[in-house]
């Protein structure tokens, strides 16, 4: 049985919140805790140090409710949806009739880039629907820029705020409209500079040679270098055989970083959730590979074609 | 230990080597199977090279060739040898070089050591299946017996793709002729049934698909075991293709990978249900 706001809804209920204090945060996280906690339902909690410090310090010991880290937990969507997933299948197994998880996922307020996360809030609303799952997603006010507040409601079918006035979101948009017309991709800064290797129609193995070559300059470590040359390896298989020609490979390289992106001639994967689940068409396991391999995962469509922009740097930057 | 990768030159190979030579004339040919034979000599192995319409005294130019003909160390044969034009049998083949092996020890030879031009052997896919599975069968022998080899291919006569069936079935071969390698694992480092090698994308895929139908895997216990620590690259299409040839066997594979490294990292996002990467 569905409680709280979600009662008699099927699926994800997806809600955001926007709060600009503590005091705020924890009015509108605590009752959404303790609800479930109270109603015998997995209770998940997923923040980063300070806002999880938070809510351990107001709940107290032996609360019932999960923590998970936030930080580690919202490295890459792609991997949060695939470990969401299983834990919402377990919990459903176990015979819950709703799950309740509460997170912040990062943005330009905190130093990353929004692309990848704004397509993450739309598909959530596709890619838990499937699961009884009540979702909350606070949004600090004084750091998320006005574009992610904007995108917050066009991608969160509910609205709380601080004093517990709930209303249906005025601006929400079907997660494929969104995903298809609203994502805006950000320039990385290396792509003003002349690129440090350029090919054309390369194979794959030629691509992957041309990228690893950019180690001296980068010096990534193994894992970071291995994903990066399976994602390219990926992007460019896709190209040859979901594409069409020209494709262009450029890579650009700086110390600790190399980004790579790889263009075709065609219209790109038709599935606008592609590369978040392992599903997602033609060419979507190579999509969703790269997204979870890669530190940031760039998809775009302009007058040249299909970009794909893949990100490898060390974790330490 | 048998030696494996990319050569660009035969010297030093040992008793249990088995190396593709993939040539583009005479000239990058001959002298080569000189090396690899005079090596062998030296080695104190009996050493035969065999080719299409080879005469007995072809190779006496080469230094203490001509001595060691005439003590028996050393002998030329047609490549008729192989049962005449119709495709190989592996098995009986196999058996062949493994009597001629025990023979050479028996005369007191440190093992048998093999030169062949096989190029007409080859010319048809049917002549090429049965050649690629004889070399697979004839690689296992070697791992365990105390047989050398060298294969030549002519690539002008056999076309790219061709050489690459069968170079790939070798642990060592010249870069240029494949890039992928499935061979016999050395029974001195691993259990396994194989050991697959190089890089394998979009370029190598019905090459691969190609090796594993002649390799014919058994499963052992209900898991083919592949030695993957030579494994440069593999993408996810080539490794879903590896585990399905084997589950279409009813088995589980089982890849022996290095701790890192792209195959284990891959193996871990995609997380086939019949694939088991061990890390050493």
């Amino acid at each position: 049985m569905r409680t709280g706001p979600a009662v008699g809804h099927e699926g994800i209920f997806h809600e955001a919140a926007f709060y600009a204090s503590d005091e705020e945060f924890l009015a509108v996280v605590l009752p959404f805790l303790q609800g479930g906690v109270a109603a015998g339902e997995p209770t998940v909690s997923i923040f980063g140090g300070h806002r999880q410090q938070l809510i351990r310090t107001a709940l107290g010991a032996g609360s019932d409710v999960v923590f998970i880290d936030g930080g580690a937990h919202y490295r890459r969507p792609a991997a949060a949806i695939r470990r969401h997933r299983e834990m919402l299948a377990g919990y459903v197994a176990g015979g819950a009739t709703q799950i309740r998880i509460t997170g912040d996922v990062p943005h330009p307020g905190v130093g990353v880039p929004w692309e990848w996360w704004a397509r993450y809030e739309a598909a959530a609303n596709e890619v838990y629907a499937e699961f009884p799952m009540y979702g909350l997603c606070p949004y600090d006010t004084r750091t998320a820029p006005l574009e992610v507040l904007d995108d917050v409601r066009r991608t969160h079918t509910h609205v709380v705020t601080a004093d517990g006035q709930r209303q249906r979101s005025a601006t929400y948009h079907a997660p494929r409209d969104f995903l298809a017309t609203a994502v805006a991709t950000v320039p990385d800064p290396v792509e003003a500079r002349p690129p440090g290797c350029e090919l054309s129609d390369p194979l794959p193995a030629h691509a992957r040679a041309a990228v690893a070559d950019l180690q001296r300059v980068a010096a990534l470590g193994e894992d970071e270098l291995n994903g990066l040359l399976l994602s390219v390896s990926e992007a460019v298989t896709n190209a040859m055989i979901h594409g069409r020609p020209p494709v262009r490979v450029r890579a650009w390289a700086e110390p600790s970083r190399i980004v790579v992106a790889v263009t075709d001639g065609g219209p790109g994967p038709a599935d606008p959730a592609a590369g978040l689940m392992p599903a997602g068409g033609p060419g979507g396991l190579g999509l969703w590979m790269a997204h979870q391999l890669c530190a940031y995962v760039s998809l775009w469509r302009d007058a040249d074609g299909f970009t794909i922009r893949l990100i490898a740097e060390n974790p330490t930057l | 230990m048998r030696r494996t990768g990319f050569v660009d030159a035969v010297d030093g190979l040992g008793r249990h080597d088995h190396v593709c030579w993939v040539f583009d004339g005479p000239e990058d040919y001959l002298p080569v199977v000189a090396r690899f034979l005079a090596d062998g000599l030296e080695g104190g192995h009996r050493v035969v090279f065999v080719a299409d319409g080879a005469r007995p005294g072809d190779l006496d130019g080469v230094d203490g060739f001509a001595a060691a003909r005439a003590a028996g160390a050393a002998q030329v044969w047609d490549l008729a040898a192989y049962g005449g034009a119709g495709p190989v049998d592996p098995d009986a083949q196999v058996r062949a070089y493994a009597a001629m092996t025990e023979q050479a020890i028996a005369d007191g030879f440190a093992g048998l050591r093999v030169a062949a031009n096989a190029t007409p052997l080859v010319r048809t896919a049917q002549a090429r299946a049965a050649f690629a599975r004889y070399e697979f069968l004839v690689d296992g022998y070697m791992a365990r017996h105390p047989m050398s080899a060298m294969c030549g291919y002519h690539r002008g006569e056999l076309g790219g793709d061709a050489v690459a069936e069968l170079a790939g079935m070798h642990p060592l071969a010249r870069p240029s002729s494949t890039a992928l390698r499935l061979f016999a694992a050395d029974p001195r480092t691993t259990t396994a049934a194989a050991a697959l090698a190089g890089e394998i994308d979009l370029a190598g895929h019905e090459q691969l698909r190609t090796a594993l139908a002649r390799a014919d895997l058994t499963p052992v216990g209900g898991t083919v075991t592949v030695d993957a620590r030579e494994l440069a690259f593999i993408d996810h299409r080539g490794l879903a293709l590896l585990a399905g040839h084997v589950r279409d066997r009813g088995a589980t594979i089982e890849l022996l990978v290095g701790r890192h490294g792209p195959v284990s990292l891959l193996a871990g996002v995609l997380q086939l249900d019949n694939l088991r990467v061990v890390a050493s």
